[in-house]
């Protein structure tokens, strides 16, 4: 068997569960579930635009809204922490960053009751807001002790020839550090996006209905007396959408950022 | 540019603050004649379904005649779930009108999160009697919520276990109707099985079917619900219903017959690969959806199968109730008595093909039932039939408090049978044990068995 043909084949296998929901997502609801699936078949846009007349596309919005929000104030707040970590050389630095993942040291069950009871109090129950900020305290972790890592692999003798030209703490992060650590930027901000926008915990523990995001509506559409499954796969796939676009944009980026520091030397 | 003072940001502040909170606290006017509730807004969660669908249909309509504004929030059955629990438990007063959830009833009834509705039903200025029409609820579906004489919700969804079934499928094994036993229907199920068309077919909320097995061998949950929680897993009538029971899933059920969600096991029956399905009338009836099978015109209805003991279909009821933390409890009673009004129960049943309703009027109704007699099987009579006989009592077990962990557990042991993880002995075994504990976790008294 050729490399070309296993290749392939694991693509296939690694694909069909894709293939599936997207091919689902355009037969009639008499169609859907055929066994064996008929092919070729018509398509059909109808659970498409069902998608359309129904609430699913403001939850949509709040998920564009809440994981860009997110992923743009982790940057704005995440980065510079951890380009502070990285070059900073304070003793408590070590136990610091250890505290940034304390949002993490537990599962999202644990801390699930206590936003519940903080938020109601708060008033920011089912709001985008309120969203944002839940994402921020785990994602925020996550950008910096990624983005630390990739400065730790940008050579600290290029700061200092800056510093010796006159340049100060915030040039030779922004012009040098920060464009050396681009491909580690792009990969942390679509870890971010990615983080935020599949989350179903905490949306549907922090909604009621205006601030729904996307992936707990889609699980709206299993009514009580049956589940309209063209609906799931077509939601399922514009929710993927995005995310393979953006991989798609970035992935140069996102291959170099991910084997960065594989290799050292 | 001039420059902001400090002392002029702070007094701008307070200022800006103040009015915008007063803003947000004033509420509009409230009470105009023969709308002593206009202005005020609600708010409503119930599952996904299409009563749901009718109420927000037809919600401009009571919006006009109220006044009041209301939000009906529609979410999955898990969502539900969750989401009031969660919302009742922190008492957040959010939803005005929730769902009360037929296995939840008795821990939300007995926690209090439950506003009664009688002091509404018996005012005079809050409700004319005769329009409500409380003894119109069929009584099977009225016991949930009922307290003695006190009264916590109103039903409008009663789903009532029945059985669709291929009659052509039936009839070539040689059975001119639907078996009228449990055995009979294993025997039946066995002469029909073929690799393509199995026997049987069920939803994977197992703690809901097999009760319908468990009851009719004379086997049950509870020693004596709700005086006496002691579980009863551990009987012979039990075990012998815990085998029938495993071997319909695991001999006559379609590949992965024990983890079929509601809508493929429906799917299963409109593609023609099951002889036969159970389950509750509102999943039932989705069989013959034209929208989705052509073989509609072979399948009929009928009872459940009895057993040795007896004839014991399930029922689930789902009422409206009031949240004892809302801050609009009138208008929200306003919304109830509109929402399971006959009118609206009726209008529903006939233009969204609401059969599972709780008014025995509307079954009632001649344009109903001739909407829902389907090749000579009267599936409205079928249903009152079975709130009639499901309110003689035997479903007590379902709506104690710890009720949802123990069925959650007894999923699990079906389950384990089932896929052959473990005997039907063991299983039970198993089960019985787990079950005492999670009662005696729970600080129930017991008459400890294993």
């Amino acid at each position: 068997m050729s490399m070309v043909t296993v290749t392939v084949g694991l693509i296939f296998l690694v694909l069909c569960p894709v293939l599936f929901m997207v091919q689902m997502s355009l037969r009639t609801g008499l169609e859907a579930f055929r066994m064996p699936p008929t092919f070729p078949f018509t398509p059909t846009l109808q659970n498409y635009s069902a998608l359309l007349e129904d609430k699913f596309v403001r939850s949509l919005v709040n998920s564009v809204v809440t994981s860009t929000s997110t992923t743009a104030l982790a940057l704005l707040l995440g980065v510079p922490a951890a380009y502070a970590f990285s070059r900073g050389r304070v003793r408590a630095t070590g136990l610091l960053s250890l505290w940034t993942l304390a949002t993490r040291m537990a599962p999202p069950i644990a801390f699930g009751i206590p936003f519940f009871l903080l938020y109601k109090d708060l008033g920011l129950i089912d709001t985008r807001l309120g969203l944002v900020v839940i994402y921020l305290t785990f994602n925020l972790s996550l950008v910096i002790w990624m983005m630390r890592a990739f400065f730790d692999g940008v050579p600290r003798s290029l700061e200092e020839a800056a510093y010796i030209d006159g340049a100060g703490v915030t040039r030779a992060f922004l012009s040098i550090a920060l464009p050396l650590s681009a491909p580690g930027l792009a990969t942390t901000a679509i870890f971010t996006f990615l983080l935020s926008w599949n989350d179903f915990f905490y949306s549907l523990l922090l909604t009621r209905s205006a601030a729904v995001t996307a992936p707990v509506a889609i699980v709206n559409f299993m009514n009580y007396e049956s589940w309209e499954w063209g609906k799931v796969a077509s939601a399922a796939t514009v929710i993927m959408l995005p995310v393979v676009a953006l991989s798609i944009v970035v992935r140069k980026y996102l291959v170099r950022g991910l084997t960065a520091g594989a290799v050292r030397g | 540019m001039r420059s902001i003072s400090r002392r002029h940001f702070l007094r701008s502040t307070a200022l800006t603050t103040g009015l915008v909170a007063a803003g947000l606290r004033a509420t509009p006017a409230r009470g105009q004649a023969g709308k002593p509730y206009a202005g005020a807004r609600i708010k409503m969660s119930q599952v996904t379904h299409a009563y749901g669908d009718g109420l927000v249909a037809r919600l401009p309509e009571f919006e006009q005649q109220t006044g009041i504004k209301v939000e009906i929030d529609q979410m999955s059955f898990p969502v539900l779930n969750q989401r009031e629990d969660l919302e009742l438990a922190s008492g957040s007063g959010a939803y005005d009108v929730m769902q009360m959830i037929f296995i939840r009833s008795g821990r939300w009834i007995g926690a209090g999160w439950a506003e009664p509705l009688n002091p509404f039903i018996d005012n005079p200025q809050l409700t004319d009697k005769a329009t409500l029409d409380v003894a119109d609820f069929v009584p099977g579906a009225m016991a949930p919520f009922r307290r003695g004489e006190t009264i916590y919700a109103l039903p409008w969804l009663s789903d009532s276990t029945v059985v669709g079934y291929r009659t052509d499928l039936f009839e070539k094994a040689g059975y001119a109707k639907f078996p009228e036993t449990f055995e009979a229907l294993e025997e039946a199920a066995k002469k029909i099985q073929t690799p393509q068309t199995a026997g049987f077919v069920t939803q994977d909320n197992l703690h809901w079917i097999f009760p319908n097995w468990l009851l009719s061998y004379g086997g049950s949950f509870f020693a004596n619900p709700p005086g006496d929680l002691t579980p009863t897993f551990d009987t012979p009538e039990a075990l012998k219903a815990a085998e029938l029971f495993t071997t319909m899933l695991a001999k006559y059920s379609p590949p992965g017959g024990i983890k079929l969600d509601t809508s493929v096991a429906q799917a299963i029956m409109q593609q023609g690969k099951a002889a036969c399905y159970l389950d509750g009338m509102g999943n039932t009836q989705h069989i013959i959806d034209t929208s989705k099978t052509t073989l509609a015109d072979r399948v009929a209805f009928t009872q459940t199968p009895r057993g040795p003991k007896g004839h014991f279909p399930q029922l689930a009821v789902h009422g409206y109730f009031i949240n004892k933390a809302s801050k609009n409890k009138n208008a929200a009673w306003e919304f109830i008595k509109w929402a399971v009004s006959k009118d609206v129960m009726l209008w529903s049943a006939l233009n969204k093909g609401h059969l599972a309703c709780t008014r025995a009027s509307v079954l009632g109704n001649p344009e109903v039932r001739h909407k829902f007699t389907w090749r000579g099987s009267d599936l409205a009579s079928l249903h009152l039939a079975v709130m009639k006989r499901a309110g003689e009592g035997y479903m007590a077990y379902r709506t104690v408090p710890q009720f949802p962990p123990v069925g959650d557990r007894v999923i699990i042991a079906m389950t384990a049978i089932a896929s052959g993880q473990t005997s039907a002995a063991a299983g039970m075994k198993a089960l019985q044990k787990d079950a005492e504990a999670i009662l005696e976790k729970a600080g129930v008294k017991i008459n400890r068995r294993s």
